[in-house]
């Protein structure tokens, strides 16, 4: 593959004269290299500098092999790999000195210098070089690094004794444990409002609230959540939490915002894994891999090309001009978005220097994103790169799409590029058509947008990120820490990406089974059982409850991977059930409520809040699935007025159907933490900011929801004023108006219609009103 | 995911006062917020690293990148030696080799202006009269040759990843003086090359992002910021909050007070307040006819971005962090003669305004003004009669908040393609803009996904030599 090749040619040595002789390098040394390093480098890497700017000192050999805070400033006999001479030669982000490039012969001394072995006097010959230095550093971890919890076996806890549910016994023995005892349960009203907010993002029916209340029996609930699970609507809002994870969009939203036209099988393909219960592996295997472990003639065929959708969807500088540079942020993108969702553990954060705080070593950063520069993103890493996609009609029609792909390209490429003196008018008319039309024909094309194997190769480890100082090759196997190095090597033919599909669903796998269960606990109660559902790392949290957490994992591998049988047991739990009750003797020992004594008071998501705006109103288009951005592939959003075309975001539809455009994100939900969909994100913040109460003050969505609302309750509400009111109370609360409130109630809508002139306007600000309230929003 | 203290799932009271607010500003107004009036909102004042030279920031950005030799760096043995090959190697990357073509010289005279004697070509009169205000810094350089890049760059300090932009950074760092209207402002901003990510926030809380006053393509007399109300309708929301006041109130005396229901509701009088006073602050009804002549507003080709510096004036002075003016068209990769002289004359005249009445008003001082665009542009041609994108090297200029007036930093080559004396990167300047505010760029960090961000990220020194 090219990037060999181009690595090569970056990193050739730009000198080839003699060598001084053996017998001259002291003299060498004392005339020529220590006075540049003296007077360029000392005033903040010398003898009076202290650590040295960056921790590094250049006054010695040992300080420059030691090297500071980017790693070791040389790499003796080796200029091309020696960050020194990378920075003198200001060819990187690292330019030193910072002012003023050092003239042309002190560069070239100093180059000469370090190939020949950078002699220094009174100095060992270095023996190490930079490869060495780099294995020793990665081949070690300290106990403290090893016994990191999540880096343990998932074990099987016995469960203790007490409680109705295996989940409320572990919960009450730390309770008691403290000596407390957990809050009472939610009323039914409560309860269902809860379930149903959680399971579907949107509110219960006045219907159904009345029947459930009604239900005396036991199984009352039960068969609530088993009507919940059942229903679509139930996939639309787990999907949707997935989709965060998987920071999913619909166009790319770096430099140029193009339409990713077919994205929107991935969210389909997602939103009917959850109503399938597709087993978790299986839904890591394909995402991760669908397009090797299935084949053409299977009947997951598509299921598994759409699915490797998730590697596509990342934000991507498709203006970058250098080819090696976009190769490997694509691939880093894809490696961070992997690493975070499934292991959740930030080893991007090794690509520049070892990971500061896990032990996550340069090495294994390299070796895995070996995985990902052998896999097929992009047609080609040449501005504007394109993304790869997979027709999914069978091999024929992937050979006329590939067909296609390479015609647009050419002509896409010429358009682009020509040169406006030299170029006639007729022969870019010309080359303008050729494109309209391959484009018109890549359209028509059902695909998906999917990954493909690549070039398949090791990747060296990249001294301070910057390919243009390779080092050492780091064979592609998953993390050390993780037993990463004892695996079986990477078949050979094979990016590694079906190699990691397999060892992340590996029942004993110490930290897929966890990863998720906790976040389908904190999605659940709004706190995970580790707080930190992105990070198991050393700087996350530790889990609040090590053995439920434990426990949990080991029955969702028993259970299939099942996350519906998964729900169940946490939803049929009382802790689930507990009322969200403030007060009590808890509140002082547990506020932060991490004994899991009461219930937990969320904001509705952004999503479940406009869905129930849409909903109350009778205005909710149920409609499942299919293309909702009208726009095609690469087109380019970017232009001010169709970033803000008010279409892009009129329909009616669950949120989860709405485009989601980076950079140009649907103000509504941006409004209420709508998760940046450029990074996965397990963990949504919840913020309070006045440009959400100016939302409901003013916005055109809450101007229509709140008159749909009114006109729903003239339309199929009682006549009276005060029965109406209950009725509105019933649809937006799941409760009737108090009796105290009712005549306040009353009171303004004489005095806003006073004021406005009309009932009907009135009544429409009653509804704003109610939906504006805490409660409306507020899940408790 | 968001490591950040004020942001925990479940706050105290205190905790809770300070999550409120935001976008528009937070403190307590309420007798019930009032006895926390010691808490902190996200855009409550706080205290820089050390004692700032400059309070607040307008840039002034010129998207498509000026030409930097023809306007603020002359070159005369480009102009001797127009028509010839460049003499040495063009840059690694080169965004459009084909269309590349020999050197071209300048078609536009320069002048040394003022006391100082700054060079200044005859593109820009007005601002040659304001010469001795100005660091003109001709070594600026950034990595990426592509507007999406170095755009992003420019502003959030990344041309591989999102970031926090700049101001962001600042309304974090020192938060907002003015409570009623946004801490950060950009004016008329494109939508194009990175979008709302050169405002966005990030991985920041959402309360220090930009508030876009609208974008690109609208006219700055009918930029409107989001969600406004309409001032007619204002005693019948009086109601509706009332009301919503009222229910609220019941609803807390079953589970005991608390604080983040409470905020809630306290941030629908700040938002009912903030909708009748920050545009009060854009109109520019009130500014005498000098004032508005000083600006180009009498004038249909300066009117434009005159009213953009006014109101940025406004903005500033009524304690606004950042506000950005943005004027769009810089990138003349061909007829660069006609079309650049087309572009200086909108923002000419507005631009020494701006300065010249921050100057009268006595505001300069403490008003950090910058001027630049993402990059400049090749000595050689392209497409016969226009340049190409050259991060290598070019200028961009900053007056009042603790700068050094009147001097010329740095060089390009005699061609003017590389910087090569006193270089000034991106980074750099991010570090000087920060320190002049009283921050310390390496000190300035926030913890997201398990790591300390900086707006300078590992990079970045302060260019002493510009801080007078």
């Amino acid at each position: 593959m090219a990037l060999r090749a181009l690595l090569g040619l970056a990193t050739a040595s730009i000198l080839g004269s003699a060598a001084p002789a053996l017998a001259q390098e002291q003299d060498f040394f004392e005339k020529r290299i220590r006075p540049i390093l003296a007077n360029h480098c000392y005033a903040c890497h010398g003898p009076h500098a202290g650590d040295g700017q960056a921790g590094l000192r250049l006054d010695s050999l040992e300080g420059m092999l030691q090297g500071g805070r980017s790693g070791p400033a040389i790499v003796p006999g080796q200029a091309s790999a020696s960050l020194l001479i990378h920075a003198v030669n200001h060819d990187t982000t690292l330019q030193m000195p910072p002012r003023a490039k050092l003239p042309i012969e002190e560069v070239t001394a100093l180059t000469l210098w370090v190939d020949e072995g950078a002699f220094w006097p009174n100095s060992a010959r270095p023996m190490v070089g930079q490869q060495a230095r780099l294995e020793a550093a990665g081949g070690e971890f300290t106990e403290a690094e090893r016994a990191h919890w999540a880096f343990q076996p998932v074990s099987d806890p016995s469960v203790p004794n007490g409680g109705t549910t295996a989940i409320d016994a572990f919960i009450i023995q730390q309770l008691h444990a403290k000596g407390l005892k957990p809050g009472p349960q939610a009323d039914r009203p409560t309860l269902i409002r809860r379930a149903t907010i959680d399971l579907h993002g949107l509110l219960p029916t006045p219907e159904e609230v009345r029947d459930f209340t009604n239900d005396d029996s036991s199984e009352a609930f039960e068969r609530v959540v088993d009507r919940l699970l059942a229903s679509p609507r139930y996939g639309e809002r787990w999907g949707r939490h997935w989709l965060d994870v998987a920071r999913y969009a619909d166009s790319n939203g770096m430099d140029d915002n193009i339409v990713h036209g077919d994205a929107w099988r991935y969210r389909d393909y997602v939103i009917g894994a959850f109503n399938q219960d597709k087993p978790y592996d299986q839904f890591v295997r394909e995402q991760l891999a669908g397009d090797v472990i299935t084949r053409w003639g299977d009947d997951d065929r598509s299921a598994g090309l759409v699915a490797t959708g998730f590697l596509m969807l990342g934000p991507k500088m498709v203006g970058e001009d250098d080819p090696v540079k976009q190769k490997l942020d694509f691939a880093d993108e894809q490696l961070a978005t992997t690493s975070r969702a499934f292991l959740a553990l930030s080893v991007d954060c090794a690509r520049c220097h070892d990971h500061k705080f896990d032990p996550i070593r340069s090495s294994d950063y390299y070796s895995m994103l070996g995985l990902f520069t052998s896999t097929k993103t992009v047609l080609t890493y040449r501005v504007t790169s394109k993304l790869n996609a997979t027709a999914l009609g069978g091999p024929e029609a992937d050979r006329r799409l590939s067909e296609i792909e390479r015609r647009f390209d050419y002509h896409s490429d010429f358009v682009t590029n020509y040169n406006r003196a030299t170029t006639p008018s007729q022969v870019v008319d010309a080359q303008q058509e050729a494109l309209k039309e391959a484009l018109d024909d890549y359209f028509e094309i059902p695909k998906a947008m999917a990954v493909a194997e690549g070039d398949i190769g090791d990747l060296p480890v990249m001294i301070r990120g910057s390919h243009l100082t390779p080092g050492g090759l780091a064979p592609r196997r998953f993390p050390a820490v993780l037993g990463g190095k004892t695996e079986p090597p990477i078949r050979s033919g094979s990016s590694g990406r079906r190699e990691l599909a397999e060892w992340l669903t590996r029942p004993g796998h110490p930290l897929t089974s966890r990863v998720m269960v906790n976040r389908i606990w904190k999605w659940h109660f709004g706190e995970g059982i580790v707080r930190t559902p992105d990070n198991f790392g050393t700087l996350g949290e530790r889990p609040d409850h090590p053995e439920l957490l434990d426990w949990l994992a080991t029955r969702f591998v028993q259970d299939g991977w099942s996350v519906k049988s998964l729900h169940r047991r946490i939803m049929l739990s009382s802790a689930y059930q507990r009322s969200y009750r403030t007060q009590g003797p808890a509140a002082g020992a547990d506020p932060e409520n991490r004994l899991l004594w009461r219930a937990n008071r969320r904001r509705m998501e952004a999503e479940a809040i406009r869905d129930s705006l849409l909903a109350v109103s009778g205005q909710l288009d149920t409609t499942m699935g299919g293309k909702t951005l009208k726009h095609r592939n690469f087109t380019n959003l970017n232009a001010n007025a169709l970033s803000r075309d008010p279409d892009l975001y009129a329909s009616l539809r669950r949120s989860v159907y709405l485009p989601v455009l980076r950079s140009a994100l649907y103000e509504v939900l941006a409004a209420f933490d709508f998760a940046s969909p450029s990074t996965s994100n397990g963990n949504r913040g919840s913020t309070m900011v006045a440009p959400q109460a100016l939302f409901m003050m003013n916005s055109r969505v809450v101007d229509e929801a709140s008159r749909g609302f009114a006109e729903r309750l003239a339309t199929e509400g009682p006549s009276g004023d005060a029965e109406r009111l209950h009725f509105a109370h019933q649809i937006a609360f799941s409760r009737r108006a108090d009796d105290g409130m009712v005549p306040s109630w009353l009171r303004f809508l004489d005095r806003y219609e006073a004021a406005a002139g009309s009932r009907a306007e009135a009544w429409q600000a009653l509804c704003r009103v109610l939906v504006s309230s805490n409660e409306f929003l507020y899940v408790q | 995911m968001r490591e950040f203290p004020w942001m925990s799932q479940r706050p105290s009271r205190r905790d809770a006062l300070r999550c409120m607010g935001a976008g528009f500003g937070s403190l307590a107004m309420s007798a019930l917020l009032a006895e926390d009036a010691g808490a902190k909102g996200p855009l409550a004042v706080r205290d820089p690293h050390f004692a700032p030279k400059a309070k607040r920031v307008i840039m002034l950005f010129m998207f498509g990148g000026p030409s930097h030799i023809d306007t603020f760096d002359p070159k005369p043995v480009l102009n001797r030696d127009s028509g010839k090959p460049l003499p040495f190697a063009q840059p690694r990357i080169v965004s459009f080799p084909r269309r590349g073509g020999n050197l071209i010289g300048s078609p536009f005279e320069f002048k040394r202006h003022g006391e100082s004697g700054a060079e200044v070509s005859e593109l820009f009169p007005h601002v040659a009269g304001i010469a001795d205000e100005l660091a003109i810094v001709r070594s600026v350089h950034c990595t990426n040759p592509r507007h999406g890049g170095a755009v992003l760059e420019w502003h959030t300090g990344s041309d591989t990843f999102i970031r926090p932009a700049m101001g962001s950074w600042l309304t974090y760092g020192l938060g907002s003086e003015n409570q009623n209207v946004p801490g950060y402002i950009t004016i008329c901003q494109a939508l194009a090359e990175g979008g709302a990510n050169n405002f966005g926030a990030a991985f920041l809380p959402a309360a220090y992002q930009g508030t876009p006053l609208g974008y690109g393509d609208v006219k700055a007399k009918d930029a409107r910021f989001p969600f406004i109300g309409d001032a007619n309708r204002t005693n019948l929301q009086r109601l509706e909050l009332d009301m919503l006041q009222e229910i609220s109130h019941g609803e807390r005396g079953e589970t005991g007070p608390d604080a983040e229901l409470e905020s809630r509701i306290a941030s629908f009088e700040l938002a009912f307040r903030m909708q009748t006073e920050a545009p009060e602050i854009q109109r520019i009804d009130g500014e005498s006819k000098a004032t508005r002549k000083l600006y180009g507003l009498d004038d249909a080709v300066t009117a434009d971005f005159g009213r953009q510096c006014l109101m940025a004036r406004r903005f500033s002075e009524n304690g606004v962090r950042f506000v950005q003016c943005n004027s769009n068209g810089w990138d003349h990769h061909f007829d660069l003669k006609n079309l650049l002289t087309k572009m200086c004359a909108r923002v000419d005249k507005p631009i020494a305004g701006l300065i010249r009445d921050l100057r009268t008003r006595g505001l300069l001082d403490e008003t950090l003004v910058i001027w630049g665009g993402e990059f400049g542009r090749t000595p050689t041609a392209e497409n016969a009669d226009g340049r190409d994108h050259n991060p290598h090297g070019f200028t961009m200029w900053m007056a009042g908040g603790g700068v050094r007036p009147g001097i010329t930093y740095g060089q390009t080559d005699e061609y003017g393609y590389y910087a090569v004396e006193n270089k000034v990167h991106f980074h750099d300047l991010h570090a000087t803009i920060l320190h002049l505010l009283g921050l310390d760029h390496e000190r300035l960090t926030f913890r997201h996904a398990g790591r300390d961000y900086r707006l300078t990220d590992v990079h970045g020194e302060v260019v002493r030599g510009l801080i007078a």
